[in-house]
């Protein structure tokens, strides 16, 4: 998770990196689980052989909120994945020769259905809130972090911050945590859909694209 | 990645013969008491053993025995903080360090911190910090040092409480001691203060509820300084499983202030009455 000095004048040097071992642990401790991402169907031979999935995220502003932008971006860029078919033959010494199917449309979607998406709650005063910018998170003390799926169940939950919280103040953003990330899911794979289903016609922003 | 220059390994080539054995997966029984006799869905915590004061050079230290888990922690400071830069010279800080020793797991592992550990540092700190009077300490750093001796379940929980024990120790003023609890959801029932075994068993019941949970708890204050769970649970049971961890750390709460009152006693006996 490399954080480049574009993002903040924080991440100068190597002031980033304590936060990039925070974040990246966290996202390992989200999608590492059973059912969020189908880790069987990358098994290309099963014992010998199996695709081996990177995730890569290049922060490029930071403007607070961080988790929750990232989930969006690492669901959305699986939901993007195209794996090649592999067809396996028999070589002449008995040995097995792995073969990757050239046609860049014959490929493997993966099921991005179970992903989490992750939702950071800020502790402020006696409130909190939601997706909160650099600002308001300057004024908060402590804020817990909730990745959800869109069953509602939750993968990892965890408190960042120097400040303590009341255990009610915990059920009660545990609860809010659920609420939006459950309402986060639909409309992001809707969106996800409408655009993979404008393929060429996708208009260009900027120099993405 | 960082590699150990320090040591010889054996040549490239060769590879470790435990790859080899046919490892059994280890299935623990969801139901019926636990394998140290231990009852589930109840709070039933090891017994612990503190000790404060052992590392003579150090400030203040604790060390903590709870079934097989045994970890030591160190305090040093306060100490004058090099100038880096002239923000947050009000307050203290709070720098902690976690480390596992290659003999505390079952499979060896190595002295240069990898990023596990990098992550268990970070959360002790936000477990700590909350608790630690930091604006009477300004200019100045204080250190704490855990080392994991022997890791059989639920270290973070145990990290904080010696954590916590030894910044007392060193006489840190603090707001209030912070205790740790775990505990692993496995489908309806739940186990806490989880053994290494209990922790790392997966079920081959894939059922709805299973994941692990770690509390971090001031309790004459009543407020949570840490909070961290994995798995996939839904939110009753994380509420259930936050308010066992409260209360399995107030189970803790007698034991430890005993052994804080003892380790005082012994460092300044009491003016005998003549």
């Amino acid at each position: 998770m490399p954080f480049s000095a574009n993002a903040t004048p924080e991440f100068e040097g190597r002031g980033g990196e304590e936060l990039g071992t925070e974040l990246s642990n966290t996202l390992y401790k989200v999608f590492n689980n059973k059912h969020s991402v189908d880790l069987k169907s990358l098994c290309i031979s099963a014992g010998e052989h199996c695709w081996v999935l990177y995730v890569d995220v290049l922060l490029l502003q930071c403007d607070g909120n961080l988790y929750d932008a990232i989930s969006v971006a690492i669901k959305a860029a699986l939901f993007n994945t195209k794996i090649p078919r592999v067809h396996i033959s028999a070589d002449e010494e008995g040995g097995k020769e792995i073969e990757l199917s050239d046609d860049p449309y014959d490929c493997v979607r993966l099921n991005v259905e179970n992903v989490p998406c992750i939702v950071t709650l800020c502790k402020v005063g006696h409130r909190h809130v939601v997706d909160a910018t650099l600002q308001e998170k300057a004024c908060s003390v402590a804020s817990l972090i909730i990745s959800v799926t869109h069953k509602g169940t939750i993968t990892c939950t965890r408190k960042v911050g120097g400040g303590s919280l009341d255990p009610e103040s915990i059920f009660e953003m545990t609860e809010a945590g659920k609420r939006v990330g459950k309402a986060l899911h639909a409309p992001l794979m809707k969106l996800l859909q409408e655009e993979e289903s404008l393929g060429k016609a996708r208009q260009k922003v900027g120099f993405l694209g | 990645m960082p590699t150990d220059t320090k040591r010889v390994r054996g040549p490239e080539v060769s590879q470790s013969p435990t790859l080899f054995l046919c490892k059994h997966a280890a299935v623990l029984p969801s139901h019926g008491p636990r394998a140290d006799g231990r009852q589930r869905d109840q709070v039933d915590v090891r017994p612990v053993f503190v000790r404060c004061g052992l590392v003579s050079q150090a400030k203040g230290s604790a060390y903590i025995e709870a079934g097989n888990t045994k970890l030591m922690c160190c305090v040093y400071g306060p100490r004058e903080m090099e100038r880096k830069d002239e923000t947050d010279m009000k307050c203290g800080k709070l720098t902690t360090d976690m480390r596992f020793a290659p003999f505390s797991c079952l499979e060896r592992g190595s002295w240069i911190q990898g990023s596990q550990d990098k992550d268990l540092s970070l959360m002790l700190h936000e477990s700590l910090q909350p608790a630690v009077c930091l604006h009477k300490y300004p200019r100045s750093q204080i250190e704490v040092n855990v080392m994991v001796l022997e890791n059989s379940g639920s270290v973070l929980a145990h990290a904080v409480t010696c954590a916590s024990l030894a910044l007392a120790d060193a006489g840190i003023e603090m707001y209030d001691l912070v205790l740790g609890c775990s505990i692993r959801q496995n489908g309806t029932s739940y186990v806490i203060d989880p053994s290494y075994m209990e922790e790392n068993s997966c079920s081959s019941v894939s059922s709805e509820n299973q994941g692990g949970l770690t509390v971090a708890f001031l309790p004459s204050l009543n407020q949570i300084s840490g909070l961290q769970s994995d798995g996939e649970m839904t939110e009753e049971t994380l509420t259930a499983g936050v308010r066992t961890c409260i209360e399995g750390c107030y189970k803790l709460y007698p034991v430890i202030q005993q052994a804080l009152t003892k380790a005082v006693r012994r460092a300044a006996p009491p003016p005998s009455e003549s």
